[in-house]
């Protein structure tokens, strides 16, 4: 038995998973500004299912256990602005949509603004924070200071 | 009529079987990476040899979950909201891919191959453990789209 290797691998591989884990944490859940006017159109929603000032387009899976709470959490966020809508979008049997979006992870968030171009995208679960910022400035609201 | 028992799982389940899992993963890498060569294959065979369970049974029959089940929900408040099974049968499955490939590298003589497997899994079930990482979510529209699940 080599016992410095065992030492080596019993301390590396915490560490590195941790370490792993702490820029996972810090980079997920981000909203990045994005652009692409054929949003609506290649995700095939009608103009109804839009909302008047923004639109919370969220992709899930059936193997992804973060979706259920996401889908809630932005429910309930679209839920506070009037014109809001959350929309989500089951890729389980739709891989042509993830290539289409180049979805990597779930769940994934693309918003909308009010004439259905893609503005920004979040990957990961969404801090709710960042997303109420970006609709503020979709909406048009003023920070409400809470 | 589906008994709501057998409609969700409690979350906490796979992750108290990520974090015993991690740690008996992380004995593999160091016996492996310590030249404790037969140790190392013998319990990452057994390992392996649980994750095809759960992957094939379902997550719900999976020992370190019943003992959860048995053992630790008894004592913790009831959970605020029950999860689908399916995600962390999935992430049972990919562990078996990555361990099974070490299995046979091992029994072929590539010694290496059995820590070296052992120690993707443990960051894998590290991360499930300590930070909620779900394999479902990053890693299955990646598979579908590389065309290694096949599309339905």
């Amino acid at each position: 038995m080599d016992w410095l290797t065992a030492l080596l691998a019993a301390v590396a591989l915490p560490a590195g998973a941790a370490a792993i884990g702490l820029v996972w944490k810090a980079r997920t859940g981000r909203v990045r500004a994005a652009t692409d006017d054929l949003a609506t159109r290649d995700l095939g929603l009608a103009g109804d299912a839009l909302g008047v000032s923004a639109t919370l387009v969220q992709f899930s899976t059936e193997y992804c256990s973060r979706c259920p709470a996401t889908a809630r959490q932005l429910a309930s966020i679209a839920g506070d602005y009037p014109g809001v809508r959350h929309v989500e979008v089951d890729l389980t049997h739709r891989p042509e949509v993830a290539d289409r979006f180049h979805v990597l992870q779930t769940p994934t968030t693309l918003i909308l603004d009010g004439g259905g171009a893609l503005t920004a995208r979040i990957a990961g679960v969404p801090r709710a924070h960042d997303v109420r910022d970006r609709l503020d400035e979709l909406t048009g609201r003023s920070r409400v200071p809470s | 009529m589906s008994h709501p028992e057998s409609a969700g799982i409690d979350p906490r389940g796979p992750r108290f079987t990520a974090g015993i899992t991690a740690v008996l993963l992380l004995v593999v890498a160091v016996l492996g990476f310590g030249g404790a060569a037969l140790a190392a294959w013998v319990l990452l065979a057994a390992l392996s040899a649980l994750f095809a369970w759960a992957a094939f049974a379902g997550v719900r029959r999976h020992p370190f979950g019943l003992l959860f089940k048995r053992f630790v929900r008894p004592r913790l408040a009831p959970p605020e909201e029950l999860e689908d099974p399916r995600p962390p049968t999935f992430a049972q499955g990919v562990g078996f891919a990555v361990t099974v490939v070490g299995v046979i590298l091992g029994a072929a003589g590539l010694t290496l191959a059995v820590p070296i497997a052992a120690s993707f899994a443990f960051i894998a079930a590290f991360l499930n453990a300590v930070f909620g990482y779900c394999l479902g979510c990053q890693l299955y529209l990646l598979l579908v789209r590389a065309r290694v699940i096949p599309r339905t």
